[in-house]
Protein backbone atom coordinates (compact mmCIF):
# COMPACT_ATOMS: atom_id res chain seq x y z
CA UNK A 1 0.00 0.00 0.00
CA UNK A 2 2.71 2.34 1.00
CA UNK A 3 6.66 2.06 -0.03
CA UNK A 4 9.05 4.40 0.32
CA UNK A 5 12.72 3.39 -1.30
CA UNK A 6 16.01 5.56 -0.05
CA UNK A 7 14.02 8.70 0.93
CA UNK A 8 15.63 11.19 1.90
CA UNK A 9 14.57 14.82 2.77
CA UNK A 10 16.48 17.68 3.04
CA UNK A 11 15.08 21.29 4.09
CA UNK A 12 16.58 24.22 2.93
CA UNK A 13 19.96 22.09 1.82
CA UNK A 14 21.34 21.18 5.53
CA UNK A 15 18.67 20.26 7.62
CA UNK A 16 18.23 16.27 7.01
CA UNK A 17 14.39 15.99 8.00
CA UNK A 18 14.27 12.17 7.01
CA UNK A 19 17.49 10.13 5.76
CA UNK A 20 17.78 6.99 3.34
CA UNK A 21 14.58 5.51 4.31
CA UNK A 22 13.70 2.18 2.89
CA UNK A 23 10.28 0.96 4.11
CA UNK A 24 7.06 -1.35 3.15
CA UNK A 25 3.48 -0.79 4.78
CA UNK A 26 1.00 -3.34 3.81
CA UNK A 27 -2.89 -2.92 3.14
CA UNK A 28 -4.63 -3.01 6.43
CA UNK A 29 -1.52 -2.31 8.47
CA UNK A 30 -1.31 -0.43 11.70
CA UNK A 31 2.13 1.37 12.00
CA UNK A 32 3.05 3.73 14.91
CA UNK A 33 5.58 6.29 13.77
CA UNK A 34 7.98 6.88 17.08
CA UNK A 35 10.82 9.14 18.02
CA UNK A 36 11.77 12.29 19.65
CA UNK A 37 10.95 15.81 18.62
CA UNK A 38 13.01 16.46 15.20
CA UNK A 39 13.33 12.67 14.71
CA UNK A 40 11.63 13.31 11.04
CA UNK A 41 7.87 11.73 12.00
CA UNK A 42 5.79 14.49 10.59
CA UNK A 43 7.75 14.79 7.67
CA UNK A 44 7.16 10.88 6.96
CA UNK A 45 3.81 11.80 7.08
CA UNK A 46 3.84 14.92 5.21
CA UNK A 47 6.19 13.06 2.50
CA UNK A 48 3.24 10.02 2.24
CA UNK A 49 0.42 12.95 1.61
CA UNK A 50 2.46 14.76 -0.76
CA UNK A 51 2.97 18.43 1.43
CA UNK A 52 6.60 17.31 0.92
CA UNK A 53 8.63 16.07 -2.06
CA UNK A 54 11.68 14.11 -1.49
CA UNK A 55 15.43 15.02 -2.61
CA UNK A 56 16.33 11.58 -2.99
CA UNK A 57 14.07 8.68 -3.44
CA UNK A 58 11.10 7.25 -4.45
CA UNK A 59 7.08 7.32 -2.50
CA UNK A 60 4.34 4.72 -3.67
CA UNK A 61 1.13 4.83 -2.62
CA UNK A 62 -1.42 2.59 -3.65
CA UNK A 63 0.76 1.34 -6.51
CA UNK A 64 1.74 4.80 -7.91
CA UNK A 65 5.41 7.14 -7.57
CA UNK A 66 3.81 9.82 -5.90
CA UNK A 67 6.73 12.11 -6.92
CA UNK A 68 6.29 11.66 -10.50
CA UNK A 69 2.68 12.98 -9.90
CA UNK A 70 2.09 16.10 -12.01
CA UNK A 71 0.38 19.12 -9.18
CA UNK A 72 -3.21 18.83 -10.76
CA UNK A 73 -3.33 14.83 -9.87
CA UNK A 74 -2.41 15.47 -5.81
CA UNK A 75 -5.72 16.23 -5.08
CA UNK A 76 -7.19 13.52 -6.45
CA UNK A 77 -4.10 11.47 -4.06
CA UNK A 78 -5.37 12.99 -1.09
CA UNK A 79 -8.55 11.82 -1.74
CA UNK A 80 -7.14 8.73 -1.02
CA UNK A 81 -5.42 9.59 2.29
CA UNK A 82 -7.53 10.57 5.20
CA UNK A 83 -5.30 13.38 7.50
CA UNK A 84 -6.01 13.50 11.88
CA UNK A 85 -4.31 16.56 12.70
CA UNK A 86 -3.24 17.13 16.44
CA UNK A 87 -5.12 20.31 17.09
CA UNK A 88 -7.96 18.85 15.35
CA UNK A 89 -8.50 21.74 13.05
CA UNK A 90 -12.01 22.37 13.08
CA UNK A 91 -13.58 24.94 11.70
CA UNK A 92 -15.23 27.17 14.53
CA UNK A 93 -18.39 28.60 12.53
CA UNK A 94 -19.39 25.10 10.98
CA UNK A 95 -21.54 22.56 13.27
CA UNK A 96 -20.27 18.72 13.56
CA UNK A 97 -22.55 17.72 10.90
CA UNK A 98 -21.25 20.49 8.83
CA UNK A 99 -17.35 20.21 9.44
CA UNK A 100 -17.13 16.61 8.57
CA UNK A 101 -19.66 17.30 5.06
CA UNK A 102 -17.46 20.20 4.09
CA UNK A 103 -14.69 17.77 3.32
CA UNK A 104 -17.59 15.92 1.02
CA UNK A 105 -18.47 19.43 -0.40
CA UNK A 106 -15.30 19.87 -1.69
CA UNK A 107 -14.30 17.36 -3.50
CA UNK A 108 -17.69 17.67 -5.45
CA UNK A 109 -19.70 14.93 -3.77
CA UNK A 110 -23.51 15.51 -4.49
CA UNK A 111 -25.70 16.78 -1.66
CA UNK A 112 -27.39 13.26 -1.59
CA UNK A 113 -24.50 11.31 -0.44
CA UNK A 114 -23.27 14.57 1.82
CA UNK A 115 -26.75 13.85 3.57
CA UNK A 116 -25.83 10.10 3.56
CA UNK A 117 -22.46 9.71 4.61
CA UNK A 118 -22.47 12.55 7.22
CA UNK A 119 -25.21 11.13 9.73
CA UNK A 120 -23.23 7.44 9.12
CA UNK A 121 -19.68 8.48 9.77
CA UNK A 122 -20.94 10.65 13.31
CA UNK A 123 -22.80 7.29 14.28
CA UNK A 124 -19.26 5.13 14.06
CA UNK A 125 -17.67 7.79 15.83
CA UNK A 126 -20.60 8.26 18.61
CA UNK A 127 -21.23 11.73 18.02
CA UNK A 128 -25.01 11.69 16.21
CA UNK A 129 -26.47 13.40 18.69
CA UNK A 130 -24.13 16.30 18.65
CA UNK A 131 -24.23 17.00 15.21
CA UNK A 132 -25.66 20.28 15.20
CA UNK A 133 -23.31 21.59 18.52
CA UNK A 134 -20.38 23.70 16.79
CA UNK A 135 -16.96 22.53 17.88
CA UNK A 136 -16.80 24.54 21.14
CA UNK A 137 -19.44 23.09 22.65
CA UNK A 138 -17.31 19.83 22.56
CA UNK A 139 -14.74 18.54 24.91
CA UNK A 140 -10.83 17.52 23.31
CA UNK A 141 -11.28 14.15 22.74
CA UNK A 142 -15.45 14.66 20.61
CA UNK A 143 -13.25 17.18 18.78
CA UNK A 144 -11.01 14.90 17.53
CA UNK A 145 -13.77 12.51 16.99
CA UNK A 146 -15.18 15.64 14.47
CA UNK A 147 -11.71 15.53 13.03
CA UNK A 148 -11.59 11.25 12.77
CA UNK A 149 -14.83 11.35 11.04
CA UNK A 150 -13.63 14.07 8.79
CA UNK A 151 -10.69 12.34 7.94
CA UNK A 152 -12.59 8.63 7.37
CA UNK A 153 -16.22 10.44 5.48
CA UNK A 154 -14.37 9.45 1.94
CA UNK A 155 -13.51 5.94 3.47
CA UNK A 156 -10.42 6.61 1.97
CA UNK A 157 -7.84 3.50 2.44
CA UNK A 158 -5.27 5.15 4.02
CA UNK A 159 -5.42 7.10 7.37
CA UNK A 160 -2.76 9.42 8.28
CA UNK A 161 -2.31 10.69 12.02
CA UNK A 162 -0.18 13.33 13.27
CA UNK A 163 0.42 12.83 17.17
CA UNK A 164 -3.73 12.28 17.41
CA UNK A 165 -3.62 11.92 20.98
CA UNK A 166 -1.25 15.06 21.72
CA UNK A 167 -3.42 17.36 23.15
CA UNK A 168 -5.59 14.77 24.65
CA UNK A 169 -6.27 13.12 28.55
CA UNK A 170 -4.84 9.70 28.56
CA UNK A 171 -8.36 7.92 28.95
CA UNK A 172 -9.70 10.33 26.25
CA UNK A 173 -7.29 9.19 23.83
CA UNK A 174 -7.73 5.48 24.45
CA UNK A 175 -11.31 6.44 23.31
CA UNK A 176 -9.89 7.61 20.24
CA UNK A 177 -7.12 4.94 19.58
CA UNK A 178 -10.31 2.32 19.90
CA UNK A 179 -11.65 4.22 16.98
CA UNK A 180 -8.82 4.28 15.06
CA UNK A 181 -8.17 0.61 15.45
CA UNK A 182 -12.41 -0.08 14.95
CA UNK A 183 -11.44 1.96 11.30
CA UNK A 184 -8.26 -0.56 11.02
CA UNK A 185 -10.21 -3.51 11.24
CA UNK A 186 -12.33 -2.27 8.13
CA UNK A 187 -9.48 -2.75 5.98
CA UNK A 188 -8.13 0.99 6.19
CA UNK A 189 -4.28 1.45 6.54
CA UNK A 190 -3.26 3.35 9.43
CA UNK A 191 0.23 5.33 9.83
CA UNK A 192 0.06 7.48 13.21
CA UNK A 193 3.23 9.29 14.64
CA UNK A 194 3.14 9.54 18.61
CA UNK A 195 5.09 10.38 21.38
CA UNK A 196 2.50 8.72 23.73
CA UNK A 197 4.33 5.07 25.31
CA UNK A 198 0.70 3.82 27.16
CA UNK A 199 -0.51 4.03 23.91
CA UNK A 200 1.94 2.20 21.82
CA UNK A 201 2.57 -0.38 24.37
CA UNK A 202 -0.33 -1.43 25.12
CA UNK A 203 -1.85 -1.83 21.13
CA UNK A 204 1.51 -4.17 20.29
CA UNK A 205 1.15 -3.22 16.54
CA UNK A 206 3.92 -2.30 13.84
CA UNK A 207 6.56 0.43 15.82
CA UNK A 208 8.96 2.29 13.04
CA UNK A 209 11.41 4.17 15.67
CA UNK A 210 13.06 7.26 13.93
CA UNK A 211 16.04 9.07 15.35
CA UNK A 212 17.61 12.19 13.27
CA UNK A 213 15.56 11.04 10.08
CA UNK A 214 16.87 7.32 10.14
CA UNK A 215 15.07 4.47 10.69
CA UNK A 216 16.64 2.61 13.92
CA UNK A 217 14.28 0.49 14.59
CA UNK A 218 11.31 -1.92 12.22
CA UNK A 219 9.48 -4.07 14.72
CA UNK A 220 6.13 -6.40 14.43
CA UNK A 221 3.99 -5.96 17.85
CA UNK A 222 6.81 -3.38 19.41
CA UNK A 223 6.90 -1.20 21.61
CA UNK A 224 7.43 2.10 22.37
CA UNK A 225 11.10 1.95 23.33
CA UNK B 1 -15.87 16.66 -10.33
CA UNK B 2 -17.63 19.74 -10.97
CA UNK B 3 -17.57 22.84 -9.15
CA UNK B 4 -21.28 23.09 -7.66
CA UNK B 5 -23.30 26.31 -7.96
CA UNK B 6 -24.62 26.96 -4.39
CA UNK B 7 -21.25 25.67 -3.18
CA UNK B 8 -19.40 28.32 -5.16
CA UNK B 9 -22.58 31.15 -4.66
CA UNK B 10 -22.17 30.97 -0.50
CA UNK B 11 -18.74 30.71 -0.29
CA UNK B 12 -18.45 33.83 -2.81
CA UNK B 13 -21.20 35.58 -0.93
CA UNK B 14 -19.57 34.98 2.79
CA UNK B 15 -15.93 36.00 1.20
CA UNK B 16 -18.09 39.44 0.11
CA UNK B 17 -20.22 39.77 3.26
CA UNK B 18 -16.85 38.77 5.45
CA UNK B 19 -14.91 42.05 3.96
CA UNK B 20 -18.20 44.21 3.43
CA UNK B 21 -16.61 47.20 4.10
CA UNK B 22 -13.37 46.97 1.80
CA UNK B 23 -15.77 44.76 -0.46
CA UNK B 24 -17.44 48.19 -0.57
CA UNK B 25 -14.64 50.47 -0.81
CA UNK B 26 -13.59 48.40 -3.96
CA UNK B 27 -16.93 48.46 -5.90
CA UNK B 28 -17.09 51.94 -5.20
CA UNK B 29 -13.41 53.26 -6.16
CA UNK B 30 -14.14 50.78 -9.40
CA UNK B 31 -17.64 52.63 -10.00
CA UNK B 32 -16.02 56.58 -9.94
CA UNK B 33 -12.75 54.78 -11.83
CA UNK B 34 -15.06 53.10 -14.92
CA UNK B 35 -17.16 56.09 -14.77
CA UNK B 36 -13.91 58.27 -15.40
CA UNK B 37 -13.24 55.91 -18.21
CA UNK B 38 -16.90 55.83 -19.63
CA UNK B 39 -16.49 59.40 -19.06
CA UNK B 40 -13.80 59.89 -21.18
CA UNK B 41 -15.04 57.99 -23.86
CA UNK B 42 -18.24 59.91 -23.89
CA UNK B 43 -17.01 63.10 -24.34
CA UNK B 44 -14.56 62.13 -27.12
CA UNK B 45 -17.55 60.89 -28.67
CA UNK B 46 -19.75 64.39 -28.12
CA UNK B 47 -16.98 66.17 -28.85
CA UNK B 48 -16.07 64.54 -32.50
CA UNK B 49 -19.88 64.46 -33.11
CA UNK B 50 -19.76 68.74 -32.54
CA UNK B 51 -16.96 69.36 -34.09
CA UNK B 52 -16.65 66.48 -37.01
CA UNK B 53 -16.87 68.74 -40.09
CA UNK B 54 -13.39 70.93 -38.07
CA UNK B 55 -11.71 67.68 -38.10
CA UNK B 56 -7.97 67.78 -40.61
CA UNK B 57 -7.32 71.81 -40.14
CA UNK B 58 -10.48 72.39 -41.86
CA UNK B 59 -11.59 76.33 -41.48
CA UNK B 60 -14.52 77.04 -43.53
CA UNK B 61 -17.24 75.17 -45.11
CA UNK B 62 -18.22 76.04 -48.46
CA UNK B 63 -21.93 75.02 -48.47
CA UNK B 64 -23.51 74.47 -52.19
CA UNK B 65 -27.13 75.08 -52.75
CA UNK B 66 -28.66 71.35 -53.54
CA UNK B 67 -29.80 72.98 -57.06
CA UNK B 68 -26.48 74.64 -58.05
CA UNK B 69 -26.21 74.25 -61.90
CA UNK B 70 -22.94 72.41 -62.56
CA UNK B 71 -21.55 75.22 -63.91
CA UNK B 72 -22.28 77.28 -60.94
CA UNK B 73 -20.39 74.27 -58.90
CA UNK B 74 -17.71 74.38 -61.50
CA UNK B 75 -16.73 78.59 -61.03
CA UNK B 76 -16.47 77.62 -57.10
CA UNK B 77 -14.37 74.69 -57.37
CA UNK B 78 -11.92 76.15 -59.98
CA UNK B 79 -11.79 79.27 -57.49
CA UNK B 80 -11.08 76.98 -54.38
CA UNK B 81 -8.33 74.58 -56.59
CA UNK B 82 -6.49 77.80 -58.21
CA UNK B 83 -6.09 79.80 -54.74
CA UNK B 84 -2.98 79.99 -53.29
CA UNK B 85 -4.16 80.67 -49.96
CA UNK B 86 -5.80 77.34 -50.03
CA UNK B 87 -3.69 74.01 -49.22
CA UNK B 88 -6.12 71.54 -49.48
CA UNK B 89 -10.22 71.05 -50.14
CA UNK B 90 -12.47 68.22 -50.16
CA UNK B 91 -15.63 68.00 -51.87
CA UNK B 92 -18.02 66.36 -50.15
CA UNK B 93 -21.24 65.28 -52.16
CA UNK B 94 -25.07 64.86 -51.50
CA UNK B 95 -24.96 61.37 -50.97
CA UNK B 96 -21.96 61.67 -48.29
CA UNK B 97 -23.61 64.50 -46.73
CA UNK B 98 -26.49 62.11 -46.34
CA UNK B 99 -24.40 59.46 -45.16
CA UNK B 100 -23.07 62.45 -42.51
CA UNK B 101 -26.86 63.21 -41.49
CA UNK B 102 -28.04 59.55 -40.88
CA UNK B 103 -24.84 59.30 -38.52
CA UNK B 104 -25.84 62.95 -36.69
CA UNK B 105 -29.42 61.83 -36.69
CA UNK B 106 -29.19 58.31 -35.56
CA UNK B 107 -31.62 58.67 -32.68
CA UNK B 108 -34.10 60.06 -34.93
CA UNK B 109 -35.10 57.84 -37.36
CA UNK B 110 -38.13 60.03 -38.30
CA UNK B 111 -36.41 62.67 -39.46
CA UNK B 112 -34.48 60.65 -41.58
CA UNK B 113 -37.18 59.43 -43.08
CA UNK B 114 -37.86 62.27 -44.54
CA UNK B 115 -35.03 63.53 -46.21
CA UNK B 116 -33.30 62.34 -49.20
CA UNK B 117 -29.79 62.91 -50.48
CA UNK B 118 -31.14 65.44 -52.69
CA UNK B 119 -32.54 67.75 -50.71
CA UNK B 120 -29.04 68.00 -49.03
CA UNK B 121 -26.08 70.83 -49.68
CA UNK B 122 -22.92 69.56 -50.90
CA UNK B 123 -19.52 71.35 -49.65
CA UNK B 124 -16.16 72.36 -50.06
CA UNK B 125 -14.42 72.16 -47.08
CA UNK B 126 -11.31 74.04 -46.86
CA UNK B 127 -7.59 74.02 -45.35
CA UNK B 128 -6.07 77.47 -45.34
CA UNK B 129 -2.41 77.89 -45.82
CA UNK B 130 -2.85 80.39 -42.61
CA UNK B 131 -5.24 79.39 -40.29
CA UNK B 132 -4.91 82.76 -38.63
CA UNK B 133 -8.87 84.00 -37.80
CA UNK B 134 -7.92 87.37 -39.71
CA UNK B 135 -6.85 85.39 -42.76
CA UNK B 136 -9.91 82.71 -42.99
CA UNK B 137 -12.29 85.43 -42.72
CA UNK B 138 -11.34 86.93 -45.49
CA UNK B 139 -11.01 84.17 -47.35
CA UNK B 140 -14.42 82.22 -46.52
CA UNK B 141 -15.25 86.32 -47.29
CA UNK B 142 -14.69 85.56 -51.10
CA UNK B 143 -17.28 82.93 -51.29
CA UNK B 144 -20.05 84.70 -49.73
CA UNK B 145 -23.18 85.72 -51.68
CA UNK B 146 -21.59 84.03 -54.89
CA UNK B 147 -23.69 82.21 -57.22
CA UNK B 148 -24.71 78.73 -56.15
CA UNK B 149 -23.41 79.06 -52.37
CA UNK B 150 -26.07 78.54 -49.96
CA UNK B 151 -23.37 79.73 -47.01
CA UNK B 152 -20.61 79.81 -46.03
CA UNK B 153 -19.11 78.99 -42.35
CA UNK B 154 -16.33 79.44 -40.63
CA UNK B 155 -14.65 77.43 -37.81
CA UNK B 156 -13.92 80.45 -35.76
CA UNK B 157 -11.80 80.32 -32.37
CA UNK B 158 -14.32 79.00 -30.36
CA UNK B 159 -14.64 75.65 -31.96
CA UNK B 160 -10.65 75.63 -31.38
CA UNK B 161 -11.24 76.31 -27.75
CA UNK B 162 -13.95 74.00 -27.22
CA UNK B 163 -11.42 71.10 -28.70
CA UNK B 164 -8.63 72.35 -26.91
CA UNK B 165 -10.47 72.48 -23.92
CA UNK B 166 -11.91 68.88 -24.54
CA UNK B 167 -8.66 67.35 -25.05
CA UNK B 168 -7.99 68.55 -21.67
CA UNK B 169 -11.21 67.60 -19.70
CA UNK B 170 -10.89 63.95 -21.49
CA UNK B 171 -7.19 63.38 -20.94
CA UNK B 172 -7.66 64.20 -16.61
CA UNK B 173 -10.65 61.50 -17.52
CA UNK B 174 -8.24 59.27 -18.63
CA UNK B 175 -5.59 59.57 -16.31
CA UNK B 176 -7.88 60.05 -13.11
CA UNK B 177 -9.63 56.31 -14.38
CA UNK B 178 -6.34 55.22 -14.94
CA UNK B 179 -4.87 55.80 -11.47
CA UNK B 180 -8.11 54.96 -9.98
CA UNK B 181 -8.12 51.54 -11.96
CA UNK B 182 -4.81 50.75 -10.78
CA UNK B 183 -6.04 51.70 -7.41
CA UNK B 184 -9.16 49.59 -7.58
CA UNK B 185 -6.98 46.39 -8.73
CA UNK B 186 -5.04 47.42 -5.98
CA UNK B 187 -7.97 47.06 -3.94
CA UNK B 188 -9.39 43.60 -5.47
CA UNK B 189 -6.23 42.20 -4.87
CA UNK B 190 -6.11 43.26 -0.91
CA UNK B 191 -9.90 42.23 -0.54
CA UNK B 192 -8.87 38.64 -2.18
CA UNK B 193 -5.56 38.37 0.35
CA UNK B 194 -7.27 39.49 2.80
CA UNK B 195 -10.08 36.59 2.39
CA UNK B 196 -7.60 33.86 2.09
CA UNK B 197 -5.65 34.70 5.33
CA UNK B 198 -9.05 34.93 7.57
CA UNK B 199 -9.53 31.20 5.45
CA UNK B 200 -6.23 29.96 6.03
CA UNK B 201 -7.77 26.93 8.08
CA UNK B 202 -10.46 26.11 5.24
CA UNK B 203 -8.00 26.15 2.71
CA UNK B 204 -5.71 23.93 4.68
CA UNK B 205 -8.84 21.47 5.29
CA UNK B 206 -9.92 22.24 1.55
CA UNK B 207 -6.07 20.72 0.58
CA UNK B 208 -5.59 17.96 3.15
CA UNK B 209 -9.37 16.47 1.61
CA UNK B 210 -8.69 16.69 -1.48
CA UNK B 211 -10.37 19.61 -3.07
CA UNK B 212 -8.60 20.63 -6.43
CA UNK B 213 -6.69 23.88 -6.95
CA UNK B 214 -10.12 25.33 -9.17
CA UNK B 215 -11.93 24.15 -6.29
CA UNK B 216 -10.23 26.58 -3.96
CA UNK B 217 -9.46 29.44 -6.28
CA UNK B 218 -12.62 29.65 -7.70
CA UNK B 219 -14.62 31.71 -4.97
CA UNK B 220 -12.06 33.94 -4.49
CA UNK B 221 -11.94 35.01 -8.02
CA UNK B 222 -15.89 35.24 -8.22
CA UNK B 223 -15.25 37.49 -5.14
CA UNK B 224 -13.21 39.88 -7.45
CA UNK B 225 -15.13 39.73 -10.18
CA UNK B 226 -18.15 40.42 -8.43
CA UNK B 227 -17.02 43.33 -6.86
CA UNK B 228 -15.84 44.72 -10.32
CA UNK B 229 -19.16 43.97 -11.71
CA UNK B 230 -21.25 46.04 -9.21
CA UNK B 231 -18.68 48.53 -9.76
CA UNK B 232 -19.44 48.41 -13.59
CA UNK B 233 -23.31 48.27 -13.00
CA UNK B 234 -22.49 51.57 -10.68
CA UNK B 235 -20.34 53.58 -13.54
CA UNK B 236 -22.96 52.67 -16.01
CA UNK B 237 -25.93 54.21 -14.04
CA UNK B 238 -23.01 57.27 -13.51
CA UNK B 239 -22.55 57.46 -17.27
CA UNK B 240 -26.60 57.48 -17.87
CA UNK B 241 -26.58 60.50 -15.26
CA UNK B 242 -24.12 61.95 -17.64
CA UNK B 243 -25.18 61.43 -20.70
CA UNK B 244 -28.75 62.46 -19.71
CA UNK B 245 -28.19 65.60 -18.04
CA UNK B 246 -24.59 67.20 -18.69
CA UNK B 247 -24.50 66.26 -22.29
CA UNK B 248 -27.62 66.33 -23.50
CA UNK B 249 -27.79 69.24 -21.88
CA UNK B 250 -25.30 70.80 -23.50
CA UNK B 251 -26.70 70.25 -26.61
CA UNK B 252 -29.94 71.67 -25.39
CA UNK B 253 -31.63 74.35 -28.37
CA UNK B 254 -31.29 76.92 -26.24
CA UNK B 255 -27.63 76.22 -25.43
CA UNK B 256 -24.32 77.26 -27.26
CA UNK B 257 -24.85 77.45 -30.84
CA UNK B 258 -21.61 75.63 -31.53
CA UNK B 259 -22.66 72.80 -29.02
CA UNK B 260 -25.71 71.69 -31.44
CA UNK B 261 -23.80 68.31 -32.30
CA UNK B 262 -22.65 67.71 -29.11
CA UNK B 263 -24.02 64.04 -28.57
CA UNK B 264 -23.81 60.78 -27.94
CA UNK B 265 -25.90 58.60 -30.00
CA UNK B 266 -27.14 54.88 -28.47
CA UNK B 267 -24.79 52.61 -30.72
CA UNK B 268 -21.64 55.07 -29.09
CA UNK B 269 -22.77 54.57 -25.27
CA UNK B 270 -23.68 50.90 -25.09
CA UNK B 271 -20.27 50.28 -26.95
CA UNK B 272 -18.68 52.24 -24.08
CA UNK B 273 -20.57 50.35 -21.96
CA UNK B 274 -19.22 47.38 -23.06
CA UNK B 275 -15.87 48.44 -22.89
CA UNK B 276 -16.74 49.58 -19.42
CA UNK B 277 -17.78 46.07 -18.69
CA UNK B 278 -14.70 44.84 -20.29
CA UNK B 279 -12.52 46.59 -18.40
CA UNK B 280 -13.72 45.81 -15.25
CA UNK B 281 -13.64 41.88 -16.02
CA UNK B 282 -10.07 42.53 -16.82
CA UNK B 283 -9.51 44.67 -13.68
CA UNK B 284 -10.73 41.96 -11.86
CA UNK B 285 -8.78 39.03 -13.61
CA UNK B 286 -5.67 40.88 -12.99
CA UNK B 287 -6.34 41.40 -9.48
CA UNK B 288 -7.69 37.72 -8.59
CA UNK B 289 -5.28 36.10 -10.75
CA UNK B 290 -2.25 37.65 -8.74
CA UNK B 291 -3.93 36.97 -5.47
CA UNK B 292 -4.92 33.45 -5.85
CA UNK B 293 -1.23 32.86 -7.87
CA UNK B 294 1.08 34.87 -5.40
CA UNK B 295 -1.23 34.47 -1.81
CA UNK B 296 -2.74 31.31 -2.38
CA UNK B 297 -0.71 27.81 -2.16
CA UNK B 298 -2.37 24.94 -3.07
Amino acid sequence: MIKLNNVTKVYKGTVVAVRDVTVDIAKSEFVFLVGPSGSGKSTFIRLLNREELPEHGTIYVAGKDIGTLGAWRVPFLRRNIGFIFQDFKLLPKKTVAENVAFALEVIGKPRQVVRKQVPAILELVGLAAKMDNFPHELSGGEQQRVSVARAFVNRPPILLADEPTGNLDPQTSVGIMKLLDRINRTGTTVVMATHDRSIVDSMRRRVIELDRGEIVRDQARGVYE
Amino acid sequence: MALSPRYVLRETGQNLWRNVLSSAAAIITIGVSLWLFGGFFLFNYAVDNATARWEGGIEFVVWMQPDATAEQDANIRDSIDTSPAIREWVYVDQTQTYEEFREIFADTPELIEVVSPDVLPPSYRVVPENPDADVVAELSGQFVGRPGVEEVVSADQTIRDIQRLADKVTRVFLVGSVILLTAATLLILTNIVSAIRSRGAEIEIMKVVGATNWFIRVPFMLEGLAQAVLGAMGAWVGLRILDDTVIKGLSEPDSLQLMQGFRVDQGEFYSTSLLVLGIAVVVSGIGSAVAVTRYLDV
